[in-house]
């Protein structure tokens, strides 16, 4: 094939068949020296290749392909039919006629010149030919007499070249239009020159030290003559600018102007030092002033909105005409003048209403943008903490809403939970703050929240609790317990829960056992067996109390002149200490109940000798059957409610002062239990006067014309008002064991220890003790035990102290 | 009005009948266990003297283990056996 192309201000570069095999020869030699400067050359041939390959693509300086030869040819295929010159067939006359030098350099400048001008070289020369005269010249005369020639031919060239535009009064745009068109042609044109002297490439600058490639001193000459020009310097980088400014402003722009432009600077080496410093301060400066402008204008969610396209546009900047090696600088200018500068007033204005309105996408942006910026989630983290803190105080702190508060904190530690798994990465730092911030507002009001978080459980393990599946149920133990892990006080709990259990358990309350169960291994795992140990005491009372019941109904029958019992007892006994503290008193009972009483006590004592049975009245229940004018009824009722009943089977008519005589229940109590019976739901008794509460001189009546639809008739007690009293009962309980407990330990490391000074002593009783305590209490405990000779202070020091045995 | 009484479910609480509100060996109430235990009630069960002096079982059995002569009640020194 000897059909030549010379192709220029087409896209596509020369090919050569000629050229071609030259390369690939090369590349097929792997061992040849001169392979490796070979390729250099080939590879700035190549950039116009690969860029015209990707102009609709990215803007790509750094991955030129290292095999340089591979796309040589592509020009072939597409060469663009207009200036395009073909020589053919002139292999026969070419002999002799270039043989001389100075006919080779003036046939070498003509092509030279007619490639700058953008001529058709003349017919008769080819590429051929072209070879032979640089290779006269370099045998002939000097290699370095050839380059210097053409260097000053390319040199006036680039010269000429300035004169095009360094006047233009045109716009900017034009005026960039022309330095590309500039640098476009003068791409082609090396291209085309550093064919024709390839040899001179592969020879003389290889071997020669301080000497450019053909190539490189073209950009060495346009850059001098061209970019070091400060009027076409500046021009072109504030052109740059602008556009850029004119894209920021949301207006298109010919990016591929941009980007070979930049490119362009890039290959000259000057990307860095006339556009790079320049441009970063234009976009600090822009978004300085944005930062400041938005946050006035626009609220948090709107803002970080913002900042987000901001920085995709920034990143698509890059990848489409900015250089890579500018990326890490630009997007750390925008975060630092959109974010950073703002970070404090964006978390004041904004996080707490994020939170509040559980507005997630919102939240996660703000944690990836954050994390952006140097001690951004710190930040993040701090101020998450003190909205949980503020917001969970105002759940925990007002009586008011004591009703919901348990209800409250799990919805607020859901909602918080979510929060973090969300949008935070469920990352520690925020687990961890999270909880910190639960445990310490949730502690800031005393013993309440122990309580209730104790009530709730016992609302949720009550019969008739309408938590519909054993998973849910178990499922919200699950999450009670996490509640409940944040509590100090956890005595009080205990002791709320032990009360609310024995009444579960006493009253037949409880809804499921294995619910039960389930609830007591979840506090044994999470407090250590020593916390359950006196709960499980309570069930284990239960069980032993039906094996006695089974003995003791063995016994009755083996008694045969008792079984003619009218009514079925069962006991429950329970073991001292196990249980919550119950009021003790003795009522009035009939005397066939008193006596039935005496024969189990009897039964009892004779078979656990050394101890003592006190009856608990108030605990009691029982079954009554009524007959009624309208019908027989069953009636569950309390101890109390039945004894107040029993009287009215020999008269009608009771005053207030006469039940009270007859049956020696408490005041308080027996009024309580009075309404229950004749102001309650049903009312099997009849007030006079009629009101809602019993005062003294009141009538009680039996109601003949009682009716109900049901036969089984359950007569609420009437609840004590979440009574204060109880209450106070029960925290005084929790009182007094934490001195028992504060007196055991003492009294422990005394034994352990036999001397110890006073303040190790106190640090030993904070690491022991597991509930709030101050120094002041233990003192106090020091002392009482000191008065009880436990121990003694040393004579010599008495800030020491010796256990006495 | 007619009422009959059906069943009956009682409650009724035991304690130890001791003579002393402490151990005399531990010095822990009688309502709580002795120091090695956890649980009070027939975990850790009292026993009495002939002395009448009565003790956590644990309490004096780790007693009389380190009384190398003689068997004492350690409140009133005299021989100690168990009641019954
Ligand atoms: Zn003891
Ligand atoms: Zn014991
Ligand atoms: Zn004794």
């Amino acid at each position: 094939m000897s059909s030549v192309r010379l192709g220029y201000g087409s896209d596509r570069l020369v090919s050569n068949s000629q050229t071609k095999k030259r390369h690939s020869s090369d590349e097929e030699n792997p061992s040849s020296p001169l392979q490796s400067r070979n390729k250099k050359i080939c590879l700035e041939a190549q950039k116009e290749d690969i860029e015209n390959m990707d102009r609709q693509k990215h803007a790509n300086f750094s991955t030129m392909a290292p095999n340089g030869v591979r796309s040589m040819g592509l020009g072939k295929s597409k060469g663009s039919e207009k200036k395009v010159l073909s020589i053919k067939n002139l292999k026969v006359h070419q002999v002799a006629a270039v043989d001389h030098v100075s006919e080779s350099w003036a046939c070498l400048k003509e092509a030279v010149v007619a490639i700058q001008e953008s001529r058709k070289l003349r017919e008769n020369l080819t590429q051929e030919d072209l070879y032979r005269c640089v290779d006269n010249l370099i045998t002939q005369r000097s290699p370095a007499q050839l380059y210097a020639d053409l260097r000053d031919l390319t040199e006036t060239h680039i010269k000429s070249q300035l004169e095009n535009f360094i006047n233009s009064s045109g716009d900017r745009l034009i005026f960039l239009r022309q330095v590309n068109d500039c640098w476009t042609h003068h791409c082609h044109q090396m291209k085309m020159v550093g064919n024709i002297f390839l040899a001179l490439d592969r020879g003389y600058v290889l071997q020669t030290a301080h000497v450019s490639s053909i190539w490189d001193m073209g950009l060495e000459l346009f850059r001098q003559h061209i970019l070091e020009e400060v009027i076409v310097e500046n021009r072109c980088v504030d052109g740059l600018l602008m556009m850029i400014e004119q894209e920021r402003g949301g207006e298109t722009i010919d990016r591929s102007l941009v980007k070979s432009l930049l490119r362009m600077l890039s290959s000259l080496q000057i990307y860095h030092k006339v556009f790079e410093n320049k441009f970063l301060m234009a976009t600090e400066q822009l978004y300085s002033r944005e930062g400041q402008r938005l946050m006035q204008e626009r609220d948090v969610p709107q803002y970080l909105q913002h900042v987000e396209k901001r920085l995709n546009e920034e990143n698509n900047r890059i990848l489409h005409y900015l250089d890579p090696s500018t990326k890490r600088q630009l997007i750390y200018c925008v975060e630092k003048q959109m974010l950073n500068e703002h970070k404090t007033a964006l978390l004041q204005k904004g996080l707490d209403q994020l939170l509040d309105q559980n507005r997630r996408k919102d939240l996660s942006l703000l944690y990836s943008l954050f994390s952006r910026i140097k001690g951004g989630l710190d930040y993040l983290c701090s101020q998450f903490n003190a909205y949980i803190k503020t917001h969970g105080k105002t759940i925990v702190i007002n009586p008011e809403k004591d009703r919901v508060m348990v209800q409250e904190l799990l919805d607020f530690k859901d909602k918080m939970d979510g929060i973090v798994s969300d949008c935070f990465c469920n990352s520690d730092r925020f687990v961890l703050a999270l909880k910190e911030a639960f445990e310490h507002f949730i502690n800031q009001r005393l013993n309440k929240p122990a309580e209730l978080i104790a009530k709730f459980v016992d609302g949720k393990l009550k019969a008739g609790n309408k938590e519909a599946t054993e998973d849910e149920l178990e499922r919200l133990l699950d999450k009670i317990m996490v509640l409940f892990r944040f509590i100090h006080g956890k005595d009080v709990f205990e002791a709320f829960y032990k009360k609310d259990l024995s009444k579960r358990l006493l009253l037949g309350k409880s809804a499921s056992v294995d619910a039960e169960k389930s609830m007591l291994s979840k506090l044994k795992q999470e407090c250590g067996p020593g916390f359950t140990s006196k709960l499980e005491g309570m069930f284990k009372d239960m069980e032993l109390s039906k094996d006695i019941m089974l003995a003791f109904k063995q016994n009755l029958q083996n008694m045969s002149k008792n079984s003619t019992l009218p009514l079925e007892l069962s006991v429950n006994i329970l073991t001292m200490g196990y249980w919550p503290n119950y009021q003790i008193m003795e009522v009035e009972m009939p005397s066939d109940m008193v006596q039935y009483q005496q024969i189990f006590t009897k039964f009892y004592l004779g078979k656990h000798s050394g101890r003592k049975l006190q009856w608990q009245p108030t605990l009691g229940h029982c079954v009554l059957k009524a007959a009624f004018p309208n019908g027989p009824k069953e009636l569950q009722v309390s101890l109390f409610q039945a004894l107040v009943l029993l009287l009215f089977n020999t008269t009608d008519v009771f005053s207030l002062d006469e039940i009270t005589s007859r049956t020696n229940i408490e005041d308080t109590l027996l009024r309580r239990t009075l309404q229950s019976l004749a102001c309650g739901k049903a009312r099997v008794l009849i007030k006079n006067p009629k009101s809602k509460d019993v005062n003294d001189g009141d009538k009680f009546i039996y109601n003949k014309d009682f009716s109900n639809q049901l036969f089984r008739i359950k007569i609420n007690q009437i609840q004590m008002k979440e009574t204060s009293e109880e209450q106070q009962q029960t925290e005084e309980r929790v009182f007094q064991d934490r001195q028992y407990q504060i007196d055991a330990a003492i009294v422990r490391i005394m034994k352990m220890r036999k001397i110890i000074p006073h303040n190790l002593l106190i640090s030993e009783l904070f690491d022991q003790l597991k509930f709030p305590v101050k120094p002041a209490d233990l003192k106090k405990r020091i002392e009482s035990l000191i008065d009880r000779d436990y121990m003694e202070r040393d004579k010599d020091n008495p800030n020491t102290y010796n256990y006495v045995a | 009005m007619k009422i009959k009484i059906k069943s009956w479910t009682g409650v009724a609480t035991w304690r130890w009948i001791a003579n002393d509100d402490n151990c005399g060996i531990c010095r822990m109430p009688f309502e709580n266990c002795c120091s090695d235990c956890k649980l009070p009630g027939d975990d850790c069960p009292l026993v009495w003297g002939q002395c009448s002096h009565c003790f956590h079982i644990h309490c004096i059995m780790k007693w009389l283990q380190s009384q190398q002569l003689q068997q004492q009640c350690p409140m009133c020194r005299q021989e100690w056996k168990f009641k019954e």
